[in-house]
This record gives C-alpha cells, structure tokens and sequence, in this order.
C-alpha cells in the first residue's frame, strides 16, 4: 500500500486584489499565486484556470505515481476516472468563486444543493464504470466513521450559516 | 488600557525574559533560560515535530490527540505520541519534578495546546509587533516605525525552512510571508521623507520575497527618485514591467505607470 504522504497533494492559493482607476471606470484585477506543497512548486496565475490546471497536472502525476505498476490500460482508466472530478470542478470552480466573492449567504444554500447533486451524479458514475468486485464491504468503523465526518460537517456548516447571518445583519 | 507603546515595551521585555523562547523563522532553536537548547537534546525527530504542529496550530484550542497523531505520522500509534510528548516536556522542563503538572503543553484530557503566556515564540510576537504598527500607522508614526522596526529585526527567514514539503506548516509560512511583507512595505513607505535608502532596502528585502509584489517597485521608484537617482527609478520601473509580464502577462497598475510618466518628465 502506499504511504499516505504519497496520496496527499495539498495546495496554497493566494489571490491579491488590485483595484484601479483606468479610463475613466474602477477595474479589479485579481494575481494570484499557486503552491504545491509537496513539490515546492509555484505558479503564478491571473486566470483561476490556470491555477486549475496546474492543480490537475499535480493530481494526475500523483495517480500515475501510485499506478505506476498497473498496464498502460488500467492506468488510463483510473486516470480518467480520477480526472472526472476535474471535468466538473474546472467548469464550476471559476463561477463558483466569482459568485460566493458577490454573494457568500445565496452561494452557500446554492453549494448544499451542489454538492447533492454532484455526490448523486458522481455515485451515478462510479457505479457504472467501476469494478465493483474489486472493492471490500464497508465494515461498521467505516460506517461509523462517516457518518461522525457527516455529522462534523453538517456542524460547520450551521456554524459558517450564522455567520454569515451575523454579516448580513451588520 | 495599555497604550501601543507600552504594550512594545511589554513584547520587549517578554523577549528578554521568557523562560522558553523559540525561534521558528529562519531556523528552528530554542532557548530555555538564556541558554540554547542543543539539537542533540531533541532525540527523535517526531519531538520536534510534535512540537512544532503545537506551534503551527498554537491559535486553535486544545488540539485532539488522535487528530494531531494522524496528521502529522502516517503510521503513528499512542506510544509514539506518548514517547513524543514526554521528550518535549523534558527538553522544556528538564528539572521538572515526577507528578506535577508540565508548565509549557497543557494538557486538558486528550487534547493539547502550548501556553502562550509563558513561551516566546518568534511567529506569535512578529504578529503581534505588526499589529501595533497598523494600529498606530496613521497616528503615530514614531510608534509604527518601532513596531514594524521590531518585527523585522524578529523575522530571520520562512517559517519552519525545514518542513516547507509538510502541508501542517504551510498556513504558517504563507501568514508569516504576507504579514513581513507587509511590514516592509508599510515601514518603507513611513521612511519614504525621511530616509529613501532604507526604503529602497526595504523593499528590495520585499522583492526577495515576492518578486511581483508591485508597492515595492512603486516606493523603490520613489525612494530613487528622492536620491536623485533617476536612471535607477526607470531602470525599477522597467524591472517591474518584465516581471509582471513574464510572471501574469499583465502591465504594471495606472499609478505605477503615472509615476514613471512623473520621473520621465523631470529633466
């Protein structure tokens, strides 16, 4: 099995924000910086595509790394599986971020929705395409452990809402 | 309430007396009553790190036990916790007598957390020095010269150089990147008038850092100007020019570019 710090890719983005006067109108612009934490490497960017992608080359090297002993074949069908993630995030991300920035309280509602909607569409997926036979049986830790990761999350959640509900009111 | 000034004098004199100091930036040392610590001390590097994920996350309450063990070792179990903690306390307290309570990790069940009050730690007073500075930048500018002056002088490098691969101390040394650079930038621009050399080594310490941070060229233009150097004003200008170019195909900002304009026009 490989060692967990082979699994992880972890990443740092920082945006800076330039606000300026240019004929005659107020124009932002957004510089952005990329890090990969693992590697040490960088990347600057000014469109959040390409903070996408490089993210994406990170992830798909880190797949190869861990399937370098599979067939050409099976490698490039975990790599498209393991890409599909990035497909959705690609053509969401860049939205998303522009609208959680205008509207955090109405793109958060909208997330919760989202992420329903992708966790059954991607359970769609998955059940099509991958082995299942291969897999084990969730034992009852796993179950557990889920549903405490659920519980956590369903907590922050509440926890970001009143705070947002605190913002607005101010 | 105390004033700004006497809260530096209060940061000063913690640096000074502090029965642990531990200096992350630059390097990792740690220094128990005046004396260095030596690394052999350490013995496993899992003490160190341990330590070290204490500081790292030193803002959040009382760090679990099971969650600092799993993210920090992949294949750690409770005794290497155990082994790990108790090397801390006896680097930090070596005379500390057997069954009383460690003055320096708290402990609070299965969770931990470093007392603040007791330990200097570099990243922690930087932060705090900073503060002051802003706090004090449109109204007392003797007093944010002082206090930017002090976190600059504490500030001897990235944050835990090295544990740059482990994603624990990344948040850290991206807060400690943003926070120096804004001391020099800020400090800079306080000096401006007054000394246009140690503005221009200011911000030539902020392009170091970040090379496409563009309130450094803009004050290094000033700062050459004011000098009477104005082939270099330009020559910083054009650096600026290429940097943001190569680095995000972008120009430089109107008021970079009417400040070149300003230098081109004095004859």
């Amino acid at each position: 099995m490989s060692k967990k710090q082979d699994q992880t890719a972890s990443f740092m983005v920082r945006f800076n924000q330039q606000i300026f006067e240019e004929d005659g109108e107020s124009k932002v612009q957004w510089r952005g910086k990329i890090s990969h934490v693992q590697e040490g490497d960088e990347q600057n960017f000014t469109d959040f595509n390409d903070a996408l992608i490089f993210m994406q080359e990170k992830l798909a090297n880190l797949t190869k790394e861990a399937t370098k002993d599979k067939t050409t074949e099976q490698q490039e069908g975990i790599l498209q599986k393991s890409l599909y993630m990035w497909k959705t995030m690609k053509e969401v991300g860049p939205k998303v971020l522009m609208e959680t920035i205008k509207d955090p309280k109405k793109q958060l509602s909208q997330f919760q929705d989202q992420i329903q909607g992708q966790i059954s569409s991607i359970g769609e997926e998955i059940s099509e395409k991958v082995q299942i036979d291969e897999w084990r049986n969730a034992s009852r830790s796993d179950y557990k452990k889920v549903k405490k990761s659920i519980n956590e999350l369903a907590e922050q959640i509440k926890q970001l809402s009143n705070k947002i509900d605190n913002i607005s009111k101010k | 309430m105390s004033t700004p000034i006497k809260k530096l004098e209060e940061l000063i004199a913690f640096q000074e007396h502090a029965p642990i100091r531990i200096q992350t930036l630059g390097q990792f040392t740690i220094w128990r009553t005046g004396e260095k610590v030596d690394p052999k001390e350490w013995g496993r590097d899992k003490t160190v790190q341990l330590l070290q994920y204490f500081i790292s996350n030193r803002r959040r309450n009382a760090l679990h036990k099971e969650k600092i063990m799993d993210n920090l070792w992949e294949e750690g179990d409770d005794r290497d916790f155990k082994v790990a903690l108790h090397g801390i306390h006896k680097v930090l307290e070596p005379e500390r007598p057997s069954r009383t309570e460690p003055t320096y990790v708290i402990r609070q069940g299965v969770s931990y957390q470093l007392n603040l009050e007791k330990i200097w730690i570099d990243i922690d007073i930087l932060e705090k020095y900073i503060v002051i500075g802003n706090e004090t930048f449109g109204t007392d500018h003797s007093c944010a010269k002082k206090a930017y002056k002090l976190a600059i002088a504490v500030y001897q490098g990235a944050y835990l150089p090295n544990r740059i691969y482990e994603d624990w101390s990344s948040e850290e040394r991206e807060k400690a990147q943003l926070l120096i650079l804004s001391a020099y930038i800020s400090l800079a621009e306080i000096l401006l008038e007054e000394n246009p050399l140690e503005t221009i080594r200011l911000t030539q310490n902020a392009l170091a850092i970040d090379p496409t941070w563009e309130d450094a060229y803009r004050l290094q233009m000033q700062g050459y100007l004011a000098k009477g150097n104005r082939p270099q004003a330009i020559k910083t200008f054009q650096k600026c020019e290429q940097v943001l170019d190569t680095e995000y195909g972008v120009d430089p900002l109107p008021q970079t570019k009417e400040l070149m304009r300003e230098i081109q026009e004095i004859s």
